[in-house]
């Protein structure tokens, strides 16, 4: 029984949200403002379930000599980033916004760089000439799609590339490049619209089958 | 205001009455079309299907309820197809609004499998930091999480035995609705060598190709399309397979509300 | 100290990680992975700063009675009524997140993922009245454009390519009387001839995708994702890890500071 009134608060909700289609009225807006308020609720109660309970205070109760006190260093760095409400002492947050700006950069220059420029450079390294058959159109195929992939990533390079004005041989390029991007741009586009119409059947399944039990 | 004129000023409500029909009717008729599965989908099934039973296979949820119609479909069809043979299912995840989405269908496709939590699967649950903890999770993942959801110390699951970083584990599946894939490949396969599959929206799928033709990735599963692949592949027809016919009904309907948009463009064009 | 401490912190986090990067050993192995450890507990207290500026935000608006202030009420409720089910969930049986806890079983459930899925489906409608708004082959590019997306669209969903054959033969055959209708508008004869020679491509196009796309739709779309748009994307992609290494460098080496403000 249960179920069924939580099932109708569910479909009353999404109602609410789908009259917005019509116009903006209170039902939606109430709706939105439920949806952002138990969010930021929800984060709050994550975070304490899953960081600052097991991260420090279970590990301060568990931990002993210098696993425990070392905490203390993230726990104050934590304490100073929520200095930010006393505005007495809020320059204090800058020194543990400081810390995870710090992370943040190291974390960024060392993902990609290994993790992106040096494995896609080298994947981008292809055969001119691809060997996989005895038929000489089955080669050919693959050598040239090798071909259209190594043009296609430097000339889009070549388009975002600024320092220079596009002229001459770099116009070409960047023109080349401008093509490739807008069928890049033209899929995306495609998938985007596969993306969101995915979910608009997600939801009016969930109205069909759990509440109205149509299908 | 002449016919062709008209064609091009369509009011917005009608637009979003005819979508709304031409996703309800083939439900409602309950319409079906055999789909053929993408090379990429396929891939990452034979990769899965490869792995000896008793291998462990980490889940990550990177998404929420804003693309739950895409991704939760695919992780009900990949924890089938892990549990049908007998694998290791390790969870965790990156956006705490949605964790909870994998976890309730963990629960669900366990239990109609029999397995046992602790034993058989592990729902590990959430830590900030994506990056950090990736790179943690390679040095020993005793360090990042000390215990599961439940506050349990992982060390006393049977399931974590002999699993320390991510060398225990078969296959990292990372569902993605946003960047956290581009992490995982950037710090789990580039730094430590660890073997990934993504299930992606449909949204964030295109971006992923790169790493799939530099083998960074060994499968790509891509929007509801791909889970309705990943459906048939594990012969589990669920609400992925069941939305395709409104899927095509709603892209040909696109498609030819642009060719009606063009039309009335061009007839205004010239008459200007 | 208010400038120098910020400084060094992040000199000291960012340089640190770069060079476990490339000697992994003690003691920057160690190291690295115990700030990753601390950034792990602190990152969690960056996001405790949102939420907080979002609840001033709206105790304003109410305490100033601003338009929608009834709204905002609403958001409050709603926030401290989500925390408090949630820590007494976590009270009773342990942790809201258990199977058996009321929170994940009723709120979670059956009011936060409705609404959030509900929001995001309102997309499906927008961006179909968007394509049907903003999507004008006005130039070759737009052309390219709108065509990979079609073949895309169509390719990508089982009987796409059926229906592709008639939706790219209309598409085709407006595109050829269009042609034909501005070429007599045209003064110079070069692009009247470019106009006419259009339309007769177009026209041939039309028996062409006959032959070809009930058949080999599909693949046409995985070869677009697979080889031109993949080539686009990677470019993108190297252009933006240069931008975001330089970034980070400056951020590091302190040139750039506009995170102290």
């Amino acid at each position: 029984m249960a179920n069924v009134i939580w099932t109708w608060i569910a479909a009353g909700l999404t109602l609410a949200i789908f009259s917005f289609l019509y116009k903006d009225n209170p039902f939606y807006k109430l709706a939105e403002h439920i949806y952002v308020g138990s969010s930021a609720a929800f984060w709050f109660i994550y975070l304490w379930y899953f960081d600052v309970k097991p991260k420090l205070v279970d590990a301060w109760l568990q931990n002993t000599g210098f696993e425990k006190y070392i905490l203390i260093v993230p726990a104050i760095l934590a304490v100073l980033m929520l200095t930010r409400f006393i505005p007495t002492i809020s320059w204090l947050s800058r020194w543990a916004i400081a810390f995870t700006v710090g992370m943040g950069a190291g974390l960024g220059i060392t993902g990609a760089l290994q993790g992106f420029l040096v494995p896609q450079l080298q994947a981008t390294l292809l055969p001119i000439w691809v060997n996989v058959s005895d038929k000489f159109t089955v080669n050919l195929g693959y050598s040239l799609n090798n071909f259209i992939l190594v043009v296609g990533t430097i000339a889009t390079i070549f388009y975002f590339y600024f320092s220079k004005e596009h002229r001459g041989g770099l116009g070409y390029a960047s023109k080349v490049g401008i093509t490739f991007i807008m069928i890049a741009f033209g899929a995306s586009f495609g998938y985007t619209v596969m993306a969101r119409i995915s979910l608009l059947i997600g939801r009016l399944f969930f109205l069909l089958h759990d509440w109205l039990h149509l299908v | 205001m002449n016919f062709w004129e008209r064609l091009g000023k369509i009011d917005r409500r009608i637009i979003y009455l005819v979508v709304f029909l031409g996703v309800i009717i083939p439900i409602l008729l309950k319409v079906t079309f055999r789909v053929e599965p993408m090379r990429e989908v396929k891939q990452a099934y034979e990769e899965v299907e490869k792995l000896p039973p008793g291998s462990a296979v980490m889940i990550s949820i990177d998404y929420d309820a804003s693309s739950m119609p895409e991704l939760q479909p695919m992780l009900v069809a990949i924890l089938e197809h892990c549990f049908k043979k007998d694998l290791k299912v390790i969870m965790l995840g990156h956006w705490p609004l949605g964790l909870p989405l994998g976890q309730i269908a963990l629960d669900k496709v366990a239990k109609k499998y029999g397995k046992v939590y602790g034993k058989d699967y592990v729902f590990l649950g959430f830590r900030p930091g994506v990056a950090a903890v990736m790179i943690n999770l390679g040095k020993e993942i005793r360090q990042v999480f000390n215990s599961d959801y439940k506050g349990t110390p992982i060390d006393s699951l049977p399931i974590m035995q002999n699993i320390h970083n991510y060398n225990d584990i078969g296959i990292l599946i990372g569902l993605e609705a946003g960047s956290t894939g581009d992490m995982w490949v950037q710090f789990a396969q580039a730094r430590y060598n660890a073997k990934i599959i993504l299930g992606a929206t449909a949204v964030v799928a295109p971006d992923l190709y790169p790493y799939l033709q530099a083998n960074q990735i060994v499968g790509l599963i891509g929007g509801l399309r791909g889970a309705a692949d990943y459906e048939s592949l594990v012969h589990v027809l669920g609400p992925a397979y069941l939305g395709m016919p409104a899927q095509t009904t709603i892209h040909v309907l696109v498609v030819i509300l642009i060719i009606l948009g063009n039309l009335g463009y061009f007839a205004t064009r010239r008459k200007k | 100290m208010r400038r120098e401490v910020p400084l060094f912190i992040t000199f000291i986090s960012g340089i640190l990680l770069v060079i476990a990067l490339f000697i992994p050993h003690k003691p920057f192995g160690n190291l690295e992975q115990r700030f990753n450890d601390w950034y792990i507990i602190v990152s969690g207290f960056t996001m405790i700063l949102g939420i907080d500026s979002l609840l001033l935000h709206h105790w304003n608006n109410f305490k100033r009675k601003r338009e929608g202030w009834i709204y905002s009420i609403a958001l409050m409720l709603a926030f401290f009524i989500t925390l408090i089910w949630g820590f007494y969930s976590g009270i009773k049986v342990g942790s809201p997140f258990k199977p058996n806890a009321s929170f994940l079983k009723y709120f979670y459930t059956f009011v936060f993922v409705p609404l959030q899925a509900t929001m995001f489906s309102l997309l499906a409608f927008f961006i179909a009245s968007a394509a049907y708004r903003a999507f004008r082959a006005r130039t070759f590019d737009a052309t390219l454009l709108l065509t990979a997306a079609a073949l895309v669209m169509l390719g990508r969903v089982p009987e796409g390519n059926r229906a592709s054959v008639y939706l790219f033969g209309i598409a085709l055959l407006i595109a050829a009387i269009v042609l034909l209708l501005e070429a007599k508008e045209r003064v110079s004869t070069f692009e009247k001839l470019l106009h006419y020679l259009g339309a007769a491509v177009a026209i041939v196009l039309i028996y062409v995708q006959y032959r070809i796309l009930p058949s080999y739709l599909p693949q046409i779309a995985d070869w677009i994702m697979n080889i031109p748009q993949l080539a686009a994307k990677r470019g993108i992609f190297i252009g933006i890890a240069l931008g975001g290494i330089a970034m980070s460098l400056r951020i590091i080496l302190g040139i750039e500071r506009t995170y102290l403000k």
